[in-house]
């Protein structure tokens, strides 16, 4: 695999030609986002599980850089270089190499360097419109390199974030819950804990101190936090302050007194997790799941359907498509639909391609406010492989 | 290619003394070949071991890559240098000395975090006060990594310490560490405390062979003649 072979190299410039022209005659202007991006910005973003995979290195002038692990976040770099009000509407297209550790025992299927082609779409002022047309446009592209046949998982991240806000629960247990979404027995863990005993080894921490704290007034929280420190002779060192100290203790008393969540809206929430249909059926299956849907999880579902029908009406077979409820956790970045292309030969973990809606990925890198911005890319050797049907 | 056995072995300090006096409790002896500030040596009254004195951190780089056969070291080092550890290496024995646990510590003044789990609400606090990413000092990169990512946590960043790591939170280059504690004494006098479920690993200095090295009939024999005068009963093959 890869392009150190010289018939690759020629199969993979000309497959990513094929792949560039399905994109750029679209709408979608080529660029080519820098290979060297800063460590910071970038990890901070991406989180420290890619960065375990990232090629981190100190130039000469002491900055510390990384190679590239995808296209997404370079692009959404660029796009703000361009934009820096992130303002206008923009559609751009990639072809170019990423690179991210694996072990020894990596299978062909993971090389450490490889090539994306994709697409990303900022600004967009329709979300389904754009969310349908960015995977339409992949398998069209995927379609022009020769791919025969795929399998279509689609999921909606945006629904568990309406189920989650229709939750009578407090904020930091929906971004607990939210957080804890990425892992599946961790995220079955907490629910329990939620809505058994949420107030979680409350017994570790200063009880009188807790006892004394008062949710409404947080100036006297702080007063006494600085108290007990000092009675202690334990030195405020750090960033931290006292007073964000005294918001930590402060959800934790809260966690001692809330009334735990609800076990028939625990049990929900962990039916939805659960949820896989074929994408037509997935609403009506929701709809019977969720008997009496908050007004933003009717929305959700709304939007859901009318992305369906967008997709079965640029002639998508639908009925083939697998809805997942938890599909999207392994990628933190996104929001909303999610999607990726599996193939029979490779298996499900290694996806020819996917992408999905991330409208908060801007603003984590720069923007001055959250921009809709959806995107999807094409693992160019595994295609190149499957294509070529596992031949050399 | 020499069919000899290469046997890598703390070159100074205190893990070179009681790696000695371990191989004494069998009657074993170490000697140097040539002069006194050599790097070779030999295991007395013992054919076909070549003995290298070199660092406890260059035997785990000799022993993932194969150009030792057999050394001493800790198991932090293997567990931080060796991605897949369990695939290049087999640890014999635990030897008893040499022991430190790797820690997670955080300031004692956060009040609101004794483990792990607490972290989560601290980074997202954290984040929106100061804009950026709990830093956790360490020199222990990959240790620090799976074992915080393992447990759910997610917004941090590691920063890479070569020194000092305990004084990095009061400094405020980080505001958590991932170091390695024997007492904890060094932890107090910084002002930090360790979690609760912070002990990532118990380490102590263990006789590690390796599988990437080359094993042939005299090296395997010569191997199993080190084991057997250890006292040691592994399966190999």
């Amino acid at each position: 695999m890869g392009a150190a072979s010289p018939a690759n190299f020629e199969a993979l410039e000309a497959q990513a030609r094929t792949l560039l022209a399905v994109f750029i005659a679209a709408g979608y202007e080529a660029v080519a986002p820098d290979i060297i991006q800063p460590a910071g910005v970038f990890l901070d973003v991406v989180g420290e599980a890619l960065r375990g995979r990232t090629y981190v290195f100190t130039d000469m002038d002491g900055k510390e850089l990384c190679l590239r692990p995808d296209l997404t976040v370079p692009t959404c770099r660029l796009y703000l270089q361009r934009h820096r009000d992130a303002d206008q509407e923009a559609y751009y297209s990639y072809n170019g190499p990423a690179f991210r550790f694996q072990p020894a025992s990596a299978d062909a299927s993971h090389p450490r360097e490889f090539r994306q082609a994709g697409i990303e779409a900022f600004g967009d002022k329709d979300a389904g419109e754009a969310d349908a047309r960015t995977l339409v446009l992949v398998l069209r592209a995927l379609q022009q390199a020769g791919l025969p046949g795929w399998k279509l998982r689609i999921g909606d991240v945006a629904l568990f974030d309406a189920l989650l806000r229709a939750a009578d629960i407090p904020e930091r247990w929906r971004r607990r819950l939210r957080h804890q979404f990425l892992r599946p027995d961790a995220f079955r863990a907490e629910l329990k804990r939620l809505s058994t005993n949420p107030a979680r080894s409350a017994a570790a921490f200063p009880r009188a101190l807790v006892e004394a704290l008062d949710p409404n007034d947080v100036a006297r929280a702080e007063s006494l936090v600085a108290e007990h420190l000092e009675q202690g002779g334990i030195e405020l060192i750090g960033v931290r302050t006292a007073a964000e100290i005294a918001e930590g203790l402060l959800a934790i008393a809260a966690d001692t007194k809330a009334p735990p969540l609800k076990p028939e809206a625990a049990a929900l929430i962990e039916a939805y997790v659960k949820t896989k249909a074929a994408a037509p059926q997935a609403t009506s299956v929701l709809r019977k799941l969720i008997s009496k849907p908050s007004a933003a999880f009717s929305e959700a579902l709304d939007a859901y359907e009318r992305r369906c029908m967008l997709l079965s009406e640029s002639g998508v077979d639908m009925n083939a498509v697998e809805f997942s409820a938890e599909f999207g956790r392994s990628v933190g970045y996104y929001t909303g639909f999610v999607f990726e292309v599996l193939v029979e030969a490779l298996g499900p973990s290694s996806p020819v391609g996917g992408g999905g809606r991330y409208d908060g990925l801007l603003k984590a890198v720069g923007a001055p406010r959250d921009v809709p911005a959806v995107g999807g890319a094409v693992h160019t050797e595994r295609l190149l492989a499957v294509v070529r049907g596992g031949k050399r | 290619m020499s069919a000899r056995l290469t046997f890598a072995v703390p070159s100074k300090g205190r893990l070179m003394e009681q790696t000695a006096e371990f191989l004494g409790q069998s009657g074993l002896t170490l000697r140097k070949v040539g002069h006194d500030r050599g790097y070779r040596g030999a295991i007395e009254g013992v054919d076909g071991i070549d003995v290298a004195f070199i660092s406890a951190s260059e035997i785990v780089a000799a022993l993932g890559s194969g150009r030792a056969h057999i050394g001493v070291t800790g198991e932090d080092l293997v567990r931080e240098n060796i991605s897949n550890a369990d695939a290049c290496v087999t640890l014999l024995k635990p030897l008893g000395f040499g022991r430190a646990n790797v820690v997670v510590a955080v300031p004692r003044c956060w009040l609101d975090v004794s483990e792990v789990a607490d972290l989560e609400a601290v980074a997202a606090v954290f984040r929106r006060e100061h804009g950026r990413p709990i830093r956790v000092a360490t020199k222990y990169l990959n240790l620090a990594r799976r074992f915080l990512s393992g447990k759910g946590l997610a917004d941090y960043r590691i920063v890479e310490s070569l020194g000092a790591t305990e004084g990095t939170p009061a400094a405020g280059t980080a505001d958590l560490i991932v170091d390695i504690t024997t007492t904890g004494a060094t932890l107090a006098a910084n002002g930090l405390k360790v979690l609760e479920d912070g002990v990532i690993l118990r380490s102590e200095a263990n006789l590690v062979a390796s599988k990437m090295a080359e094993w042939g009939e005299e090296t395997k024999k010569a191997r199993d003649t080190l084991l057997a005068r250890l006292g040691i009963q592994v399966k190999m093959d």
